[in-house]
């Protein structure tokens, strides 16, 4: 929790209206963004995002599973988020559990798209092995290092990132097998198949904060904020999830002029991503 | 129960302003209607009550086709928590399914996800401040579930909420649409929601014409937003007309 005395609360708040915010940024700035992947060894892949002061790592787990009765054509995907304390000491408790399955919430609805499938960011029949018998369940966990506000953009990269680095084995199944049987299965250890995340979106959250509104806000503004709207962007340009917090109510135009401004700012932030994506993953080839 | 009001329950739907629709039927794939019949553009009859539960501060119940809805509301009343002061309110909300209220196994739970959105849409409409060191608890109750859930409680619990005599800015209503293929339906059913390609629910203001809560999933284009938001706006006011209406009727009955 930020305690903020009233003058460095004008001061946010002034700075803010006069597009010149407390680190130098303008309303619509980013901070730098670091990306590095392959940080977790046991993990099918991972990658730690850096903004600012957030610091996050994300880490996708693959396990052979069953698929679920009411969808036998589809695998599974699990997203988890924690807060650790040692992040901040509100994250401790109750205040980090509400945070974390709220993050959670917010991403699944931003990867996984609508009921059919469509906008979402993972393919879940790419997933399935055997049609109601076998298949891949994917364990997205999240993991809040350090926060400086902007949490959700900055676990929405790392799990993008962390996607690009994810090697799935091949798996072949016997052929024949009666109906009731669970195939056999054999696990490649040399063959692996990489995922496709160029459908994966950004996710961009505007934080509005007097009569104007920011992206990337810090911790400190984040305090200062009446509401947040958090849009997700795929690279054809369609919305694909969006989330509101903060209780105080939106004008509808208010809503679409953010959702129009965060279409411009994902434009920029995806490309920016994807390169240092692409770096970070030629560094962790090489070394 | 409370009498069920004499007229039908009415019917309503949004109209699209400021610009002609396309017709509807044109391409297709279209082929098809809705498993109750109802146009694309037209939500199912809302038949409201309050006071459902005698001993709560105030309750609702709502209908909405075959989604069945009650809504209780205790308090204010002490925290019940040793928590530290507080110069406003809290709210505590508390979405449950019944175990028959859908055709699957095992729902018969606390909803988590759906309670902390009733959370999100009420915190902002309630005026906190009037019950200092106190707590409103809303209890939600699917009764049974048959689409459109979410949007069903957060109407029914305003509802609850103004039978308490909980101070509030304005009424919260609450409609959701869905996205199959190119045509958005208001007010989905179970059916619907299977296959639906996008979700888009939004909780407003009426009266303020402001909105406290929007949640959108699957793919969708601006003009389709545009759209869905217009169609939701004007039909969270048609509700609210219909809720304020009924606040009215249950108060000159109970002065009689």
């Amino acid at each position: 929790m930020v305690g903020l005395s009233l003058g460095e609360q004008h001061f946010v708040k002034g700075g803010i209206a006069q597009d010149l915010r407390t680190d130098g940024r303008k309303r619509l700035t980013y901070r730098p963004i670091y990306v590095e992947t392959g940080v977790i060894p046991q993990a099918n892949g991972s990658a730690r995002v850096k903004i600012g002061g957030t610091d996050v790592i994300a880490s996708v787990k693959a396990e052979i599973g069953r698929p679920s009765s009411l969808q036998p054509d589809k695998g599974k995907v699990a997203v988890f988020i924690d807060c650790s304390p040692t992040a901040e000491p509100t994250f401790g408790g109750r205040g980090g559990e509400e945070l974390s399955s709220e993050l959670a919430l917010a991403l699944q609805r931003c990867l996984l798209g609508g009921k059919s499938g469509a906008g979402a960011g993972i393919n879940l029949s790419s997933l399935l092995i055997k049609e109601g018998k076998v298949c891949w369940d994917l364990y997205i966990d999240g993991l809040v290092i350090s926060s400086d506000g902007n949490l959700l953009d900055a676990l929405g990269a790392a799990i993008k990132a962390a996607l690009t680095n994810t090697a799935i084995p091949k798996v072949n199944v016997s052929a024949e097998v009666a109906d009731d049987e669970q195939p056999e299965i054999d696990i490649s250890d040399e063959e692996y198949l990489q995922f496709d995340t160029s459908s994966v979106p950004v996710i961009v959250t505007l934080t509005k904060v007097g009569t104007h509104y920011i992206v990337d806000a810090t911790a400190e503004e984040e305090s200062q904020m009446s509401s947040a709207v958090s849009i997700s962007v795929n690279r054809a340009g369609h919305i694909c999830g969006l989330t509101k917090r903060g209780g105080s109510g939106l004008d509808p135009s208010v809503i679409l002029d953010m959702i129009s401004v965060a279409k411009h700012v994902t434009e920029n932030l995806m490309s920016k991503l994807d390169s240092e994506i692409s770096a970070a993953e030629a560094a962790d080839d090489e070394s | 129960m409370a009498a069920k009001p004499g007229a039908a329950t009415p019917t309503y739907s949004p109209k699209l302003v400021g610009r002609t629709r396309l017709p509807i039927f044109k391409d297709s794939d279209l082929d098809w209607s809705r498993p109750d019949g109802r146009g694309f553009h037209q939500c199912r009859p809302a038949l409201l009550q309050t006071g459902a539960v005698s001993s709560a501060s105030g309750s609702a119940y709502a209908e909405f086709g075959n989604t069945k809805v009650i809504v209780s509301v205790f308090g204010p009343r002490e925290s019940k928590k040793a928590m530290v002061f507080s110069d406003v309110g809290r709210l505590n909300c508390n979405v449950s399914y019944t175990t028959f209220a859908s055709p699957t196994l095992g729902q018969g739970t606390d909803h988590k996800e759906y309670s902390s959105m009733l959370h999100k849409a009420l915190e902002g409409v309630i005026i906190m401040e009037t019950f200092p060191k106190t707590t409103v608890d809303v209890f939600a109750l699917v009764l049974e579930s048959g689409g459109s859930d979410l949007s069903v409680v957060i109407s029914c619990a305003s509802l609850a909420l103004a039978d308490a005599g909980i101070m509030m800015y304005d009424l919260i209503t609450a409609v959701s649409v869905s996205c199959i293929g190119k045509s958005l339906m208001i007010d989905p059913v179970t059916e619907e929601e299977g296959c639906e390609d996008g979700s888009f629910m939004m909780t407003c203001m009426p009266s303020r014409y402001e909105i406290t809560q929007l949640t959108v999933t699957g793919e969708w284009t601006t003009p389709n937003i545009n759209e869905a938001m217009q169609l939701c706006l004007d039909a969270c006011s048609k509700l609210g007309e219909i809720m304020r209406d009924l606040l009215k009727q249950a108060a000159s009955a109970s002065e009689e």
